[in-house]
């Protein structure tokens, strides 16, 4: 792979890695993301009000 | 009727089987006797699922809910019936090549793409050389042809991997993107990366395009587009990138390809997984006469005009409102369209050509969540017109609907990871929100384990939803 093109690119830091996959943090995020997707979701059923 | 059983064919009869009376019937018309839930070919395509892990057959979950099953692909419409009698039908052609007259008092059309790698010399896994995922036997073909690969990396060989788009003009960048990164993941888990040289070559003009002009996400003090996250994610797996680029010939070990600039190249490999662009099933429709009037309700790439304002117009005159509200045929008021089949009224991401002519640009994606949404809002609005309503009585615009979507980036419950991501809207809406066209507190992205779960939960979940178990509808689509 061309370094030229990847000297450019943000690059995650060891500890973002390691959060990524660290049980405890990812247990908290599941339950954050899940409420994201059911507020995304209850957000868009709403598009489908009567006309 | 509904004419297909993907995410939108089913969830429509599903729910118009829940809401009509007894004494109306519902009739699914597919060519396949199984239901497949796409999103998981991906892990079939690596080898971490059978295929029979992402389908099971229609035929007795059709008939324990009461919805009339008919194993056949259809090829007209005849809206006005014929001659002899006006009730509308569609004709259908099974297996053995029979052609049926099915009537109905309305119709919904959601049988999805045909996978057109024939606008590509060389592309697919029938008569082509590279590889797909976008039917589970495909998938299975892929995961075979990986496990060869690691065979020979084994052995102390180099292989080149390529992923991708096999067009200018294809849409699911999503699906390939989670192709590549689930490919990557496995190579290290089967201990051979080191031999592996993978790239990424996509008609995006970014990466993280995704057919939807990218996403903007708010972190760290800064609003950063959804290209620099892919970019990241890229360099950290070491997976090199092709932008900009139409794929126009696939041979035994390489493509050929134009880019925007209008430049030729070319990318050996030895497995490529490439996607074909989409058109609609090729539908024909007739009048009372018998004359062909297909032109009237299909665009001509196939998918099915709906209330959108297909007017042609430059980019910059493109707004939220074209998109289409209720999915009701302009010409005929008991026809309906729900999922990929809807004729889009134009691309999200800016289209773009080369000095050649060769459009290198993204079509708009269909994802799974909106398919579902416009199936169900399309099955109330029926169920209430044969109630008496006479138009339809709910609207899903993909531009007042946003999406929640899980990308998976390599499989384990311990070390696998996904890319969450919420947009609001899909469409942008540049009157409503100028800056970015985008709700900036909807629109998220995040990458880690907690993803992969919840892509299993799904998996699960929806596949548990579409064998109309217990409780089914109370799962959201
Ligand atoms: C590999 C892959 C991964 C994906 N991953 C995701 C994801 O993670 N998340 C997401 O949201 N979306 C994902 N998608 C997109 C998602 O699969 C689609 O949005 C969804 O399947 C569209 O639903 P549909 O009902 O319009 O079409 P389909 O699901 O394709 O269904 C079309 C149906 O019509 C039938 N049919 C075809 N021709 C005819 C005919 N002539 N007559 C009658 N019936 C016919 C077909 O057999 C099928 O049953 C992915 C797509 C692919 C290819």
């Amino acid at each position: 792979m061309d370094p030229d093109k990847t000297h450019y690119v943000t690059k995650p830091t060891k500890r973002t890695v390691f959060m990524r996959t660290f049980l405890p943090w990812q247990a908290w995020r599941f339950a954050v993301i899940n409420m994201k997707m059911i507020g995304m979701i209850r957000l868009s059923h709403r598009a489908q009000h009567p006309k | 009727m509904v004419l297909g059983a993907g995410v939108a064919g089913h969830t429509a009869a599903s729910f118009a089987r829940r809401w009509l009376d007894r004494g109306d019937s519902v009739t699914v018309v597919s060519p396949k006797p199984d239901y497949n839930w796409v999103p998981s070919n991906i892990w079939v395509g690596v080898g971490l699922l059978k295929p029979e892990k992402v389908t099971f057959a229609l035929a007795p979950v059709y008939e324990r809910a009461g919805i009339e099953f008919v194993q056949a692909a259809a090829r007209e419409f005849h809206p006005e019936g014929d001659g002899e009698d006006r009730t509308p039908y569609v004709t259908a052609e099974n297996a053995n090549g029979k052609r049926s007259k099915i009537p109905y008092d309305f119709l919904i059309n959601a049988t999805g793409p045909a996978l057109r790698f024939d606008k590509t010399e060389g592309l697919g896994p029938d008569g082509g050389h590279s590889l797909s995922v976008c039917q589970p036997a495909h998938a299975a073909q892929a995961a075979a042809a990986l496990d060869d690969e690691v065979e020979r990396m084994r052995r102390g060989e180099k292989r080149r991997f390529l992923v991708g788009m096999g067009h200018g003009t294809c849409t699911c960048e999503g699906a390939a993107f989670e192709y590549i990164v689930n490919l990557e993941f496995e190579l290290r888990h089967r201990g051979v990366r080191d031999r592996a040289e993978l790239t990424w070559i996509t008609n995006e003009y970014e990466l993280g395009d995704f057919g939807m002009g990218g996403m903007q996400l708010r972190g760290g003090g800064y609003v950063t587009p959804s290209s620099i996250y892919s970019a990241s994610l890229f360099a950290e797996r070491r997976i090199d990138w092709i932008t900009r680029a139409h794929v126009s010939r696939v041979e035994p070990d390489r493509v050929l390809y134009e880019t925007l600039d209008g430049l030729q190249g070319e990318q050996g490999f030895d497995f490529a997984m490439l996607l074909p662009p989409f058109s609609g099933v090729g539908l024909q429709a007739f009048d009372r006469g018998g004359a062909e009037i297909t032109e009237r309700l299909f665009l001509p790439n196939g998918f099915m005009r709906v209330d959108a304002d297909y007017s042609p117009r430059p980019y910059e005159q493109w707004k939220a409102a074209d998109w289409p509200r209720t999915y009701q045929s302009p010409e005929y008021r008991n026809v309906f369209a729900a999922g990929i089949a809807f004729a889009p009224p134009h691309a999200i991401s800016v289209p773009r050509k080369s000095p050649n002519g060769t459009v290198i640009a993204p079509a708009p994606p269909r994802t799974g969540m909106p398919s579902a949404m416009i199936g169900k809002a399309v099955a109330r609005s029926v169920v209430d017109m044969i109630a008496g309503a006479d138009a339809p009585t709910r609207t899903a615009s993909m531009a007042e609907m946003g999406a929640a979507c899980i990308a998976s980036a390599g499989a384990n419950p311990f070390k696998g990871t996904a890319v969450s991501m919420t947009v609001f809207p899909i469409v942008p809406d540049f009157e409503r929100y100028p800056e970015h066209g985008r709700d900036p507190a909807g629109t998220f992205g995040e990458i880690g384990l907690a993803g992969h779960w919840i892509k299993i939960m799904l998996h699960h979940m929806f596949l548990y939803k579409a064998r109309l178990r217990p409780g089914w509808r109370w799962i959201p689509e």
